[in-house]
């Protein structure tokens, strides 16, 4: 399937994983932005990566207790930059291009870089 | 098919069966019940490699972990709440191993016990550190097989193997009063629970893609699956068998878990009890380490962060610092001074509930054509899986009434 065929969002874009042109694991897609209007066509512009994106997937409480352990962080993917959707996302692009790779990257400032075999 | 990559299946069979709950349960089943409740272990063996095999099955087929798929085909909200549960109920779990292991250094040193809590808490993270993850495998699943000691026990004992061979035949021993009954049924429960702990399956599928398997590695999974978890199964047996032979019949009560080791001291004495108790340190130690990377795995991958320890963990440091954090966490319990045992009531209690949460989503993704293609559940895996999905289900209704009943299988 490509970013231009028609799509069942929930079952067959929403929660897939995500590579990118490296095959490197980048998130998940946790929801999608819309371009359209009514009476107009909708189109799908663009994929959210990161929990922050999960505002309006969950009861306010259950988004306190996500923002607790994953933060709030969310990524925006242009639709252009979508190679092709199947059990998996691909990109065209390095994840890092995107800004995918902010989390993991803050997050290593805490890890020692020695004494793993 | 090099024998070392039977090491996954080992590992979590000896630190999944053979952990603290199961020392603690198997040797009291055998000290109350005889060699009656040996068809529960049996009939919970065959529950815990049909989801095993299905687990590594999925990871191999979707090329993905459990937990990702579990949130695709589960939705967000779903998928959510069975992150929740299991991470509660693998956190209590992973505080009972750690406990478990500090107890059982206490008696090889004599040392404190929170002390020995907090010396093996920094053990087991700078192993996770250091080692990769076939190391990790195979040092605690290797060496968990000391525990083989009780089954060499059991044989030096002659026990009577015609009771023995009795106790596989599913029946509920004659003459116990109610009150005994209500025992016996929570002991079932409990067994069914300590041998099928979600953490096992969550485990098994992430050590699975952590060792890079592929489909050619359907066959491995399969035996890995069967031959791990029959050999956990034989290593409960023997323990609850030795306690029925030496234990019962003198009423004693293995309430904490190196009574279990004196089964082993009997016949062989010193050294007897020695290797026990090393055998019961690496299995407690290696279900420590289980319970707490699958719950780092679970976390991990239902948030789609880089996870695994075939990675370095400045490679996938917000897993790193998941695992960490948990261990933190499980300590702190530890060091609130609750009982050992007590933990590992609740961790025993609170999984039965979680149980059918985990293994249904499992059960739906392993039969779903689209996700798994030609290697969907056929009619055995399906029929199999429904049956102990029922069974699970049953067991975690009466779990809570059971407990409060017989106040934990103490009467």
């Amino acid at each position: 399937m490509t970013p231009d065929s028609p799509i069942k969002l929930v079952s067959e874009l929403l929660d897939l994983p995500l590579f990118d042109m490296e095959d490197k694991y980048c998130g998940i897609v946790d929801d999608v932005e819309l371009e359209g209007g009514a009476g107009k066509p909708l189109k799908l512009k663009a994929l959210l990566v990161g929990p922050g994106a999960y505002k309006g997937r969950l009861p306010g409480w259950a988004m306190r207790l996500v923002k607790l352990v994953a933060g709030d962080r969310v990524v925006r993917v242009p639709m252009d930059k979508v190679r092709s959707i199947k059990s998996a996302v691909h990109l065209n692009c390095p994840g890092r291009d995107l800004g995918l790779d902010k989390s993991e990257k803050a997050a290593g400032k805490w890890v020692p870089r020695w004494g793993a075999l | 098919m090099n024998p070392l990559e039977l090491t996954l299946g080992i590992m979590t069979a000896v630190g999944g069966f053979v952990d603290i709950s199961e020392l603690v349960f198997a040797a009291k089943a055998g000290s109350q019940f005889g060699y009656a409740l040996i068809w529960v272990f049996v009939l919970s063996t065959v529950g815990i490699v049909v989801f095993s095999e299905m687990s590594g099955r999925v990871a191999i087929a979707a090329r993905q972990p459990v937990f990702n798929l579990m949130r695709h085909r589960l939705g967000l909200k779903l998928g959510l709440v069975v992150l929740a549960a299991s991470i509660v109920s693998n956190l209590i779990t992973c505080a009972a191993e750690l406990g478990g292991v500090a107890l059982i250094l206490n008696y090889l040193t004599g040392a404190p016990y929170a002390l020995m809590a907090i010396l093996m808490t920094v053990v087991l993270i700078v192993s996770i550190w250091v080692l990769p993850f076939e190391w990790i495998e195979r040092v605690y699943g290797l060496l968990g097989l000391f525990m083989i000691v009780f089954a060499v026990a059991l044989v030096a004992i002659h026990p009577p193997w015609d009771k023995i061979a009795g106790g596989f035949v599913p029946h509920v021993p004659h003459g116990l009063s109610s009150k005994e009954l209500l025992t016996f049924g929570y002991f079932v429960v409990a067994i069914v629970s300590a041998v099928m702990f979600p953490y096992e399956v969550y485990f098994y599928s992430s050590g699975g893609i952590e060792e890079g398997w592929k489909p050619k590695d359907m066959l491995t999974n399969r035996i890995t699956a069967i031959l791990g978890m029959g050999l956990g199964s034989l290593l409960a047996i023997a323990i609850l068998s030795n306690s029925a032979q030496l234990f019962g019949p003198a009423n004693v009560d293995p309430e904490i878990p190196g009574s279990a080791a004196l089964q082993a001291a009997i016949p062989f004495g010193k050294w007897g009890l020695i290797i026990a108790l090393l055998g019961m340190f690496f299995a407690v130690a290696g279900a420590a380490v289980e319970t707490c990377l699958a719950n780092a795995y679970s976390i991990a991958q239902f948030f789609g962060w880089s996870w695994g320890r075939h990675k370095q963990p400045w490679e996938a440091p917000r897993f790193t610092l998941t695992w960490i954090a948990l261990f933190a966490a499980a300590l702190a319990i530890v060091l609130t001074g609750v009982d050992v045992m007590m933990l590992v009531e609740f961790a025993i209690l609170f999984s039965i509930l979680v149980l059918p949460f985990t293994y249904l989503p499992l059960l739906l993704l392993a039969g779903d054509k689209q996700y798994m293609g030609q290697y969907a559940n056929g009619r055995l895996a399906k029929g199999l899986g429904w049956f102990y999905f029922a069974l699970i289900t049953l067991a975690a209704v009466a779990a809570l009434p059971l407990f409060i009943m017989t106040s934990g299988g103490n009467g």
